[in-house]
């Protein structure tokens, strides 16, 4: 038997018969999805998106508002994406990765703000963006995680990205990690398997 | 675990080295382990073949663990009722209560020690000494 999802009651992509900007304020959840889609390519919708996400509580607009946000992929777009992976709701977070992911242009000029967060689960969040990134960029980024950061789970999620990516030159800084927290259950196992799978595809010196 | 047939665990985790690291823990303790990467896959993967325990993050893409066991809870079919262990590095008390709405039946903070999840697993799957 399927998983059933309630079929809308409108034709989600109409296009509202008012003001997107307006209908994105005060209207149905259909109009307000409807006006979500449209607005990212109207003047003044990337600050009525941005406003909108900030208030919005269903999710399927929510996700519209966070798709049309990427789509603008425009510096205020991302900027108005940014504070919401600090959500307090998992749903929101994921969206909020979900299009900080897509970006046209990509994250790079504001992972290293998002990696010196104060809060660890952005940090953490912010370690998994950080494979967008071409590998080169990305390891410079992580392996300093991997020195300093003072949470073990940080660190593992930063160990998780370079264990698909990293080459030899990060095998200390891992190993050092590690040793950063004796007592955490789960780093040496993931820094085991990292090493494993750096020097399963590292070419022998004579090859 | 009890002699026969191994008890199925999900494993629900979008980290592949957690999912191998939990993996490593329950197959040493005796359950045949499944993975997904999100609450969708794992959706996808229960409705073909159900299993006796969940283990499930928060923080996933696609679908987020909270929603996944909510969107499963709401289900008219057996596997509305599969036990759930939520793992997350989310420990505030609002993420405790909102695992609790969602319907999770236990909640452990990461890192979670191998023999901690096997306890919990054993205590779900009504292995427990």
């Amino acid at each position: 038997m399927p998983l059933i999802r309630k079929p809308s009651p409108a034709a989600p992509d109409a296009v509202p018969a008012r003001d997107p900007l307006a209908a994105l304020r005060d209207g149905s959840p259909d109009e307000r999805f409807a006006a979500a889609r449209a607005a990212g390519g109207l003047p003044g919708g990337v600050p009525a998106l941005a406003g909108a996400l900030s208030r919005e509580a269903d999710p399927r607009v929510r996700e519209a508002i966070l798709t049309s946000l990427s789509r603008a992929g425009t510096p205020e777009a991302v900027a108005a994406i940014l504070p919401h992976v600090h959500a307090d709701d998992a749903n929101l977070r994921a969206g909020t990765l979900d299009a900080l992911r897509v970006v046209p242009g990509g994250l790079g000029p504001h992972l290293p703000g998002l990696l010196a967060d104060p809060d660890p689960d952005v940090r953490l969040l912010a370690c998994d963006l950080a494979r967008g990134l071409p590998a080169g960029e990305a390891v410079a980024l992580l392996v300093p995680i991997l020195d300093a950061d003072a949470e073990a789970n940080v660190c593992a999620a930063a160990v998780e990205v370079l264990a698909e990516i990293a080459g030899p030159d990060a095998l200390p800084a891992l190993e050092a990690c590690a040793r950063r927290f004796p007592g955490d259950p789960f780093l040496p196992f993931a820094v085991r398997i990292a090493a494993g799978r750096i020097g399963a595809r590292t070419p022998a010196p004579d090859e | 675990m009890t002699e026969g047939k191994p008890k199925r665990v999900l494993v629900v985790d979008d980290a592949a080295l957690v999912r191998l690291y939990y993996r490593d823990a329950l197959e040493r303790a005796g359950y045949a382990v499944d993975e997904a990467m999100n609450g969708l896959e794992a959706l996808e993967k229960l409705l073909v073949a159900p299993v006796d325990l969940l283990v499930v993050d928060v923080n996933m893409p696609q679908m987020d663990g909270f929603t996944f066991l909510r969107v499963l809870r709401r289900q008219d079919l057996p596997v509305a009722s599969i036990p759930a262990l939520v793992t997350t590095t989310e420990a505030g008390p609002q993420d405790r209560a909102a695992a609790r709405e969602a319907g999770a039946n236990f909640y452990l903070v990461k890192p979670v020690p191998q023999d901690v999840l096997t306890v919990y697993a054993g205590l779900l799957c009504g292995d427990a000494p």
